[in-house]
């Protein structure tokens, strides 16, 4: 009897089960896909990790339950730019009957903590303004990884931001990508971002569009003691020198120097060294070629970057702060903290070199703390540009985010339009830590952030800006050999510079 | 189906489909919100407007409100529909199966039971494997290449196979060596139970964890600042000059291989301890009878007698650290002559976009396995036996 009701039971089951997915498969399409996806979906760990960390900043599909945001509208202040745009999709967006109300547009991107709460701000408008519900997945240190697996899982997010341009071109080789020259004016895209533009331009095709800027140029300082002591800020190699060499006589160490260390990620300040003084000896042409290999790492004018430049300041007695052995251990988080002794008026190091994207979240009281730091960019701690070396080339090294675009639809479209506006950067410049790569980007935004307008002065009397060239070179290079021989160079003290351009210069693809 | 059979035939007939019909229902429905994106959120708003809390609906729904709650609800569908899923599966196919002849029935229920697992292990196992080793002969067009193995030719990979070795032989001798000093040990103290919990506990903690908590074992500052660090605290402490322990070639790769010995010694001190406890009291007091020290009663009767044990500890921990990735990963990246076969396949994957190369490294790696696997199995197989 047992038996016969198992079975009867069993049967029964199998044919609901039929019937239920035949059933779903005729009434909704979502459910047909259920059976055969569920599979796909679970061994991506991509597909699992972004609806947890997404935060969704639009009213979101159900916008008719939310009558008061719906009715108020945009506020005066509102960062989203006027009709007409100049781009299509973006206006369709922004028009009055918003007929992409309710499509959800995800975007992927590294930034979390302040940087995050930045990119919300900067899109919240655009999202009230159009209704388009834009999903931010914020990954963080695994961004990359992340957005690997979810592209060759066949789940990409629908718009990616990317540090270098190297994986774009990478991804779009493989035809990940979509070609935003198909519905933007390639033309009004190059006239707005001249100088970013044509490291994601192959022939007529456009991977991407650059966002948001960085400049590496700079040199931050303690500004009261240098007052104090009568120091000036150099403006050529020679004064920065002969700085150096005036606060080691004054019995104190001239520079904090981190490798960028220690953990994966070590090394790329040290290639923005040389980088730097490549750019300030060389300029831009032979710089490009270094990229491209067609001169190579061996060539003398690296070689003298590294024993003449580079290791002038890295390997001369007391200039670095704990001597060059420290340079590859030290914590990338806790360089500059020698600088804040005694409240910032005893400093044990007196400069780093560090891009535009440093600033008090790394201060060591806020570190501490969490609280705002009480050191103010501008009046204690100041910024200023790296010295020329060759006066015929002035020349900048600065770096940029680019917006992928992987999925194409209409509401795609018109937000990857919004960010090739400088509205799209708006709220983040004008909370003071951002600089679009934008040219028509009005400049009083900038006006009352003193670390963006150092930023822009240096930029806007630049000859010409290099890309961070270890970005660009071969990825088993630029974030390989390249930064791990120079952090074998600096432990030795400069006495393998032959053998470690010979490493780097080996290590380069054949194909 | 004990349930079947005790109750009243009328009732379990009628209750029965029934139940199987509506935990069909319920799994399809469950897996149907777990597909959705917006399902969990959207369920809560649906059940807090049922309850008459709008407002927390409309947040729902706006993407903002009780999202932890949503998480959590989604969890336990997922939960519910996983294992009572596979229960109605099992009930299920194993119903229709008892439809069939006795000889038939014989032959496939078996399969029946075994089956979900091996499609599971099909999909997630097999599959990707075969996909990589394919992987690994092929170019980025996909046409047939044996360059991608020329990453084993290059010089940095004799460091890597290196390091290999010292990861292999350090970190499986010393867990193994440890685990069996401490169970041999332990197993005469009174308070037995409290030190191997002691010992054990790490090993609750996962590689990356301990890779992080190690980390400020071996953090480092320049001389003169305040060192946050244990170990270089001592050192400085005691008049020595701080030691960046994580970034010198070689002793960070003992420093990496500490971290796995904190957490392994646990693993081979429990199996050894019930080893030792499975040798009888009689054959040990025999030795001691025939004039045997307690050193000699180790080393000439217990080892030899749980060397079954031994075999599948040293095993299990060696095929941990010819994988080893996480440790490497979180302390250094490998970025200091400190470099493993799995670290580097992942960096050229992931950071290098040679994932040709990578593939060609996890081959590797499995062909390295395999032999410390077949040891593991044959040795389980003839315990098996024994026992």
């Amino acid at each position: 009897m047992a038996k016969r009701l198992r079975a009867t039971c069993a049967l029964a089951g199998v044919v609901m089960l039929m019937v239920s997915a035949c059933g779903s498969s005729s009434t909704s399409p979502s459910a047909a896909s259920v059976a055969p996806s569920a599979a796909s979906v679970a061994p991506s760990t991509a597909a699992s990790v972004a609806p947890s960390t997404a935060a969704s900043v639009a009213p979101s599909t159900a916008a008719s339950v939310a009558p008061s945001t719906a009715a108020s509208g945009a506020p005066p202040a509102a960062a989203v730019p006027t009709v007409p745009t100049g781009y299509t999709e973006l206006d369709k967006a922004l028009g009055a009957d918003t007929p992409f109300k309710g499509k959800t547009v995800s975007i992927q991107t590294q930034w979390v903590g302040g940087e995050g709460n930045n990119f919300a701000a900067s899109v919240a408008d655009f999202a009230k303004a159009t209704g388009i519900n834009i999903q931010i997945d914020s990954i963080g240190s695994s961004h990359e990884t992340v957005l690997k697996t979810r592209i060759e899982g066949g789940k990409p997010p629908d718009l990616a931001m990317l540090a270098q341009p190297t994986p774009v071109l990478s991804y779009a080789a493989k035809g990940k990508v979509i070609d935003v020259a198909t519905f933007m004016d390639p033309k009004k895209l190059s006239a707005e971002h001249p100088a970013t533009i044509g490291l994601v331009t192959q022939g007529s095709n456009i991977w991407g569009i650059p966002y948001k800027a960085d400049v590496k140029s700079t040199i931050w300082y303690p500004i009261k003691a240098f007052e104090a002591k009568g120091y000036k800020v150099p403006t050529t190699w020679d004064e920065l020198i002969t700085l150096s060499d005036k606060i080691v006589a004054d019995g104190s160490n001239p520079w904090c120097v981190s490798a960028g260390g220690p953990g994966d990620a070590t090394g790329w300040q040290l290639t923005d060294w040389v980088e730097e003084v490549v750019l300030k000896t060389k300029g831009p042409a032979y710089y490009n070629d270094w990229i491209s290999h067609k001169v190579t790492f061996q060539d003398p004018g690296i070689k003298e970057a590294l024993d003449k430049y580079v290791g002038k300041i890295f390997f001369t007695p007391n200039y670095v702060f704990g001597t060059n052995t420290a340079i590859v251990p030290q914590d990338q988080k806790t360089t500059m903290d020698p600088m804040f002794d005694g409240d910032l008026a005893s400093p044990k190091c007196w400069m780093q070199k560090i891009p535009t994207w440093y600033g008090p979240d790394f201060f060591p009281d806020q570190r501490a703390t969490s609280q705002p730091s009480k050191y103010i960019v501008g009046t204690d701690v100041g910024i200023f540009p790296f010295p020329t070396i060759d006066p015929a080339q002035k020349n900048v090294e600065g770096s940029a985010d680019t917006l992928m675009m992987l999925v194409d639809r209409p509401e795609v479209r018109a937000v990857a339009e919004f960010f090739a506006t400088p509205q799209g950067l708006q709220k983040w410049i004008e909370a003071g830590s951002a600089i679009s790569t934008n040219t028509s980007t009005p400049a009083d935004w900038y006006a009352g952030a003193y670390k963006l307008k150092v930023a822009s002065d240096i930029v806007n009397t630049a000859a010409a800006i290099g890309f961070d060239a270890s970005d660009l070179m071969p990825g088993k290079v630029g974030a390989g050999t390249f930064w791990t021989q120079m952090d074998q160079w600096a432990n030795n003290g400069g006495t393998n510079t032959d053998a470690v351009l010979k490493a780097i210069d080996d290590s380069w693809p054949s194909n | 189906m004990a349930v079947a059979q005790t109750e009243s035939p009328g009732l379990s007939r009628f209750v029965l489909p029934v139940a199987g019909l509506i935990g069909l229902g319920a799994c399809v429905a469950g897996i149907l919100v777990l597909y959705d994106p917006q399902g969990g959120p959207n369920l809560l708003a649906s059940i807090y407007e049922a309850l008459g809390n709008t407002s927390g609906a409309i947040d729902l729904r706006n993407g903002s409100g009780d999202q932890v709650i949503a998480k959590l609800l989604l969890a336990v569908i997922a939960l519910v529909v996983g294992v009572g899923g596979i229960w109605l599966l099992f009930v299920c196919v194993g119903g229709l199966v008892g439809l069939l002849q006795p000889k038939w029935r014989d032959r496939i229920l078996p399969w029946v039971f075994v089956g979900p697992a091996l499609a599971l292990l099909a999909v997630f196992l097999l599959y990707p494997a075969a996909g990589t080793i394919l992987r690994s002969f092929q170019d980025d067009k996909g046409l047939f290449t044996l360059a991608n193995f020329a990453v084993m030719i290059e010089p940095e990979f004799t460091q890597i196979l290196r390091n290999n070795a010292i990861w292999l032989i350090v970190g499986t001798g010393a867990s193994v060596v440890l685990g069996l000093i401490f169970a041999w040990l332990f197993d005469r103290v009174r308070r037995e139970s409290l030190a191997k919990t002691l010992v054990f506990l790490p090993l609750a903690i996962s590689l990356v964890g301990a890779s992080v908590i190690w980390g400020f074992v071996y953090a480092w500052q320049p001389a003169g600042q305040p060192q946050i660090g244990l170990l270089n605290a001592v050192v400085v402490g005691l008049g020595g000059k701080p030691i960046p322990w994580l970034t010198t070639s070689p002793i960070n790769i003992l420093c990496e291989i500490v971290i796995m010995i904190w957490l392994q010694t646990g693993f081979a001190m429990v199996v050894f301890s019930a080893a030792i406890k499975g040798v009888s009291g009689e054959i040990i007091e025999a030795a001691r009878l025939d004039g045997a020290s307690e050193r000699q009663i180790f080393v000439r009767v217990i080892v030899p007698m749980i060397r079954g044990s031994i075999v599948t500890v040293s095993t299990t921990i060696a095929i941990v650290t010819l994988k080893i990735f996480d440790i490497v990963y979180v302390t250094t990246g490998g970025r200091f002559n400190d470099d493993v076969v799995a670290n580097r396949m992942f960096h050229e994957i992931f950071q290098f976009f040679e994932d040709g190369r990578g593939a060609a490294l996890a081959t590797l790696l499995f062909i390295a396995v395999l032999p410390v696997m077949y040891i593991n199995l044959r040795n389980f197989r003839r315990q098996q036996v024994e026992g």
